[in-house]
C-alpha cells in the first residue's frame, strides 16, 4: 500500500497526496511539463521533495538503498547507453539488490520478447528495443511498486500492447503500479487515473469518471468525442 | 550456465595474459639499458648475488624505476576506468580535473625555486601538494553535489588556471637553461632517475588506492548505464561517485607525482581493453591495472636507446594519440 501527503517540489509539483491500495495499476497522465516524470522520480525516491511516501507502514525515505532496490522499480524516459553490456548482463542488473542471484532474469527476458536479443549489446538496439531492455530489468527487481515512465513511448503497436497487457498482469499477482502515459485511450485500460496539470493533482479515480470530455478540455485543451473508433488488441 | 564458465575462462585468460604480459615488460626493464643483463644475471642481482655492479645496476637504478613505472601505469589506468564509468563517457581521462596539472604546477614550482638540489624529496613532494590541492577543489565541488557536468567545466577552468601558472614560471626561468630544462623534462613524464623516495612514496598508495577500487567494478556497472535507475536498483549512488572522484583524484594525483605528467594511459587502456574483453567493470579495473603498468614500462624501454627527447610522456602520446584518431574514426561521435 503507497500513500504519499503533500508532495511538493518547487513549481513542479504541487501538493500531490494519493493512496493506493496494493493491486492497483495506475494511468498517470497530463500534457508537457505537467509533473508526470516529477511524481515518479519522486516517489522512487530519486528527488528529494517535501511531503511523506509511506510504503506499507514505513517511511520510503527512510528505507535503506538496497531494500528499497527490493521494493521499487522505476523506468525512466532515458534510454541512452554509452558502453556496450550484452542485454542479459543489463537485465541481470536488477537483481543487484538481491545479491545477483539471477533470479527471474530469464523469465523478464522472455516476457519483454528480448530472448533473441540477450548476447547483443545493448548499444546497438533501437530505442524501443533499449527501452524493453530496461523494462525487463524492473520486471527482474521483483519488486511489488514498478514506476514506469512512458514505457510506450518509443515501442510499436504490438511490443506496446504487450507492455500494457504485463502491467495488468502484475496489478493481478498483487503489484501497484504507476505507468505515465500519453495516449488517454491506453489509460482508459487502467484501473485508476490520475490526472496532473501543472505540478497538481486535478483529477483521480476510475477512468470512466475521471477521463470526461470537461476534464480532458479543461486540462488538455481538446476536444473529446466517444465514437466508434479503431482498436488494436493483440 | 555454460555461458557463464565461458564467461569465466575467458576472464581467467586474459587476467593470465596481461599478467604475462607485465611479466615480460617488468623483466625488460631491469634487463635491458645501457648494460644489458641477461635473465638470469637479472635474477642473480635480485636475490642479491652475482656481480656487484649487476647488483647496483639492479636494485638502485632499474628496480626503483621499474617499481614506479608499475605504479603510474596502473594508477592511471585504474583512474581512467573509474572517470569513464564516473562521467558515462569512453573518453573521459584522469588529467580532465585538474590533477594532474595542480602536480604538474606543484613539481615545477618546487624546480623553479631550486627544489630539485635540496632533496630528492622536493619535487615528488611538491607535485603531491599541488594534486591535493586540485583533489581538493575537486572534491569539495563534488561534495557539494556538484552534477557531472558542473565538474568537468570546473576541471576545465582549474587545468587553465594550473597551466597558465606553470608556463608563468617556465618563462621566468627561461634564463636558466639547467633550471628549464628540468622542468621541460618533468612535463613530458618519465621515471628515469627513480630512486627508492620515489617509490616510496608512490608505490604502496597506489596499490591501496587500486585495491579499494576493485569492489566498486559491479556498482559501477550500474552507475556507467544511469545515475537515477543506478539509484532505484539499490546502489548509493552519492556515496559511489564520492569514492569513485576520491579514489581517482588521488591516484592521478600520486602517479603525477611520482612520474610527471603521463597522458593517455588512462585514457587509452581501459578504453582498448574495453573493446577485447567488454565493458563489465569487474573484469575492467584489474585488465587496466594491468595493462596500464605494462604499457608505461614498455613506453619507457625506447626512451633508454632513443635520443634524449623521446620521454616517457611523449612515447605514451605518441602511442595513444593515433589511437584516439583511429577510435574516433571508428565511432563518430
Amino acid at each position: 500500500m503507497l500513500r504519499a501527503e503533500g508532495l511538493t517540489l518547487g513549481r513542479r509539483l504541487r501538493e500531490v497526496s494519493l493512496h493506493l491500495e496494493a493491486g492497483l495499476m495506475v494511468a498517470v497522465v497530463g500534457p508537457n511539463g505537467a509533473g508526470k516524470s516529477t511524481l515518479l522520480q519522486v516517489l522512487a525516491g530519486l528527488l528529494p521533495a517535501q511531503g511523506r511516501i509511506r510504503w506499507g507502514d514505513r517511511d520510503l525515505a527512510r528505507i535503506p538503498f538496497l531494500e528499497r532496490g527490493r521494493t521499487l522499480a522505476w523506468v525512466g524516459q532515458e534510454s541512452h547507453a554509452e558502453f556496450a553490456f550484452p542485454v542479459r548482463e543489463v537485465v541481470a542488473q536488477g537483481r543487484h539488490a538481491w545479491g545477483d542471484d539471477g533470479q527471474g532474469v530469464e523469465t523478464a527476458l522472455a516476457t519483454l520478447d528480448l530472448a533473441e536479443l540477450r548476447d547483443r549489446p545493448i548499444t546497438q538496439l533501437s530505442g524501443g528495443e533499449r527501452r524493453r531492455v530496461f523494462l525487463a530489468r524492473a520486471l527482474a527487481t521483483g519488486a511489488p511498486l514498478q514506476l514506469w515512465d512512458e514505457p510506450t513511448a518509443s515501442l510499436d503497436v504490438r511490443h506496446a500492447l504487450e507492455v500494457l497487457h504485463l502491467a495488468k498482469r502484475l496489478a493481478s499477482q498483487g503489484s501497484t503500479l504507476l505507468v505515465s502515459l500519453h495516449d488517454l485511450r491506453s489509460a482508459l485500460c487502467f484501473d485508476r487515473v490520475l490526472v496532473l496539470d501543472r505540478g497538481g493533482l486535478v483529477g483521480f479515480g476510475p477512468p470512466e469518471q475521471v477521463l470526461t470530455p470537461e476534464l480532458i478540455h479543461a486540462v488538455f485543451g481538446v476536444r473529446a468525442h466517444t465514437a466508434e473508433a479503431l482498436t488494436l488488441e493483440l | 550456465m555454460r555461458a557463464r564458465g565461458l564467461d569465466t575462462l575467458d576472464t581467467l585468460g586474459a587476467t593470465a595474459a596481461l599478467s604475462l604480459l607485465l611479466l615480460v615488460a617488468v623483466l625488460a626493464s631491469l634487463a635491458l639499458g645501457d648494460a644489458y643483463l641477461t635473465p638470469g644475471a637479472v635474477g642473480r642481482a635480485l636475490l642479491g648475488r652475482g656481480d656487484e655492479l649487476a647488483r647496483t645496476v639492479v636494485w638502485d637504478i632499474r628496480l626503483p624505476r621499474t617499481l614506479v613505472g608499475v605504479a603510474v601505469g596502473a594508477g592511471l589506468a585504474a583512474s581512467g576506468v573509474a572517470m569513464q564509468a564516473f562521467f558515462r563517457n569512453a573518453l573521459a581521462s584522469p588529467g580532465l580535473l585538474g590533477v594532474s596539472a595542480g602536480g604538474a604546477l606543484g613539481a615545477v614550482a618546487a624546480l623553479a625555486l631550486g627544489g630539485a638540489a635540496a632533496s630528492l624529496w622536493t619535487v615528488p613532494v611538491a607535485a603531491i601538494v599541488g594534486a591535493f590541492l586540485a583533489t581538493g577543489a575537486v572534491l569539495m565541488l563534488a561534495r557539494r553535489g556538484a552534477s557531472p557536468e558542473h565538474l568537468l567545466l570546473s576541471g576545465v577552468a582549474l587545468n587553465a588556471i594550473f597551466g597558465a601558472g606553470t608556463s608563468f614560471l617556465l618563462a621566468l626561468s627561461a634564463g636558466q637553461f639547467q633550471v628549464s630544462g628540468q622542468i621541460l623534462f618533468w612535463l613530458m613524464g618519465g621515471i628515469e632517475n627513480r630512486t627508492w623516495e620515489h617509490v616510496w612514496v608512490g608505490l604502496p598508495a597506489i596499490l591501496v588506492g587500486c585495491l579499494l577500487m576493485l569492489p566498486l567494478g559491479r556498482p559501477m556497472n550500474l552507475l556507467s548505464l544511469g545515475e537515477p535507475s543506478a539509484q532505484s536498483l539499490g546502489v548509493d549512488v552519492k556515496r559511489l561517485r564520492w569514492q569513485l572522484i576520491a579514489l581517482s583524484t588521488v591516484l592521478t594525483a600520486l602517479a603525477t607525482a611520482v612520474g610527471g605528467v603521463v597522458g593517455f594511459v588512462g585514457l587509452v587502456v581501459p578504453h582498448l581493453l574495453r573493446l577485447a574483453f567488454g565493458p563489465d567493470h569487474r573484469r575492467l579495473l584489474p585488465l587496466s591495472m594491468l595493462g596500464g603498468a605494462s604499457l608505461v614500462l614498455l613506453c619507457d624501454l625506447p626512451t633508454r636507446f632513443l635520443p634524449g627527447g623521446l620521454r616517457l610522456g611523449v612515447m605514451t602520446a605518441l602511442v595513444g594519440g593515433p589511437f584516439l584518431l583511429w577510435l574516433l574514426r571508428r565511432n563518430p561521435c
